[in-house]
């Protein structure tokens, strides 16, 4: 499944024909959004069974909720509005299952380890309201305007938390490797 | 503009000032290492991106929605009359409305001991303890009832109503941790039921607005 062939149809028409219970289309809709929308259920959750579900179980709920989307800001804020939704859940099932706390001190960030696993480990470190703008901006590649859709702030929110987001980790990192 | 260390963290909000920044960290070791993290953090960051693949992940979720295809049917007059949830609601209001009337009636203080008022006998305390138990118990099952209808649904008024719950249930959870230490103060059960009040109404509005 390419998403390129996504071209020929758009979005509109795509949840229209879904909404008549065409499945190829919704296929075409997965197609497109899935790869990201794991990489974005992967950094709630860190762990790729818990990622699968909960985009198994976010597309379920846009299927079902196909007639229900406003088109005002796009498909996909609506999607990955549902996806962290369904992220949420499945982080608060898994809580409730886990004996010990899930979410533990992250550990510091060792001097010398390359930029990319630096990041990654000073993220962790960071508030997650700005690590999520950081996330969905910078790794993800969503414009603002999309950001702030998909998390339902203003766009000025979250140009400010991207910002507060690599004043963090640049003091982080900087520390690190000092 | 004379472009100083103690500027780049301005210049980094404003685009408008990194020229000058970029300037400045051509004679400043420090700036220069600063605005290379920074912008190598931006360039380093779509690498962090989770990819794999998973083949059996779209056959699943197709063999789920042609599995509800073939399931739904339209819903009859027993449907949109689910007695479960009237009973449900009628046994909601009935333990609501007893310790509405509890409350209310409690006898009014004596004028000459305001504080003692503030606290509950013993007896009275069983009886607010038993009440509040049976209506607990009816608003687990309104929750129950409710928990399908509103994880599936995704408009907004279902979101805001899945938010409140939780941030009612948080409350709850407070106040009852707190009624746990201080059983005899009556504000606090009174804030209790009021939380419990607040957390049926939102669930009957979420039946109401799914029949």
């Amino acid at each position: 499944m390419a998403a390129g062939r996504l071209t020929a149809r758009t979005d509109a028409d795509l949840i229209q024909a879904s909404k008549r219970g065409d499945l190829s289309a919704f296929e075409q809709i997965y197609a497109a959004h899935a790869g990201r929308m794991k990489s974005v259920a992967f950094h709630l959750l860190a762990d790729r069974a818990d990622a699968e579900d909960a985009v198994q179980e976010a597309f379920l709920k846009i299927y079902r909720a196909s007639g229900a989307i406003q088109f005002d800001s796009g498909l996909a804020p609506w999607i990955y509005r549902i996806l962290l939704n369904c992220c949420y859940d499945t982080g608060r099932k898994r809580r409730r299952q886990a004996e010990t706390p899930l979410s533990a001190e992250p550990p510091a960030i060792p001097g010398n380890v390359p930029l990319q696993v630096a990041i990654r480990s000073a993220l962790g470190r960071i508030d997650p309201q700005y690590r999520m703008v950081f996330w969905l901006f910078e790794v993800e590649g969503f414009r603002h305007s999309e950001v702030a859709a998909i998390l339902e702030i203003p766009e000025g929110t979250s140009k400010k938390w991207l910002f507060e987001a690599k004043r963090e980790l640049k003091k982080l990192l900087t520390e690190s490797r000092a | 503009m004379t472009f100083d260390c103690k500027d780049l963290n301005r210049a980094l909000a404003v685009p408008e000032l990194l020229p000058d920044a970029r300037e400045h960290a051509k004679i400043c070791d420090a700036c220069r290492r600063e605005l290379w993290l920074w912008n190598e953090m931006s360039a380093a960051a779509p690498a962090l991106r989770e990819e794999w693949e998973t083949p059996d992940l779209w056959p699943k979720i197709r063999q789920t929605l042609v599995a509800q295809q073939k399931a739904a049917k339209p819903p009859g007059l027993a449907g949109r009359f689910d007695w479960r949830i009237m009973a449900a609601i009628a046994a909601a209001l009935v333990i609501g409305i007893s310790v509405l009337i509890m409350h209310s009636t409690r006898p009014a203080p004596a004028p000459g001991a305001p504080q003692d008022s503030d606290f509950l006998t013993e007896q009275t305390l069983r009886e607010v303890e038993r009440t509040e138990a049976a209506y607990r118990a009816s608003i687990d099952k309104l929750t129950r009832l409710a928990q399908p209808k509103l994880s599936a649904s995704e408009n907004p008024a279902a979101i805001a109503a899945r938010e409140k719950l939780l941030v009612l249930d948080s409350e709850i959870a407070s106040v009852r941790s707190t009624v746990s230490h201080n059983r005899f103060n009556a504000q606090l059960q009174a804030d209790l039921a009021e939380l419990y009040r607040d957390k049926q109404d939102t669930l009957k509005e979420i039946l109401q607005r799914a029949q």
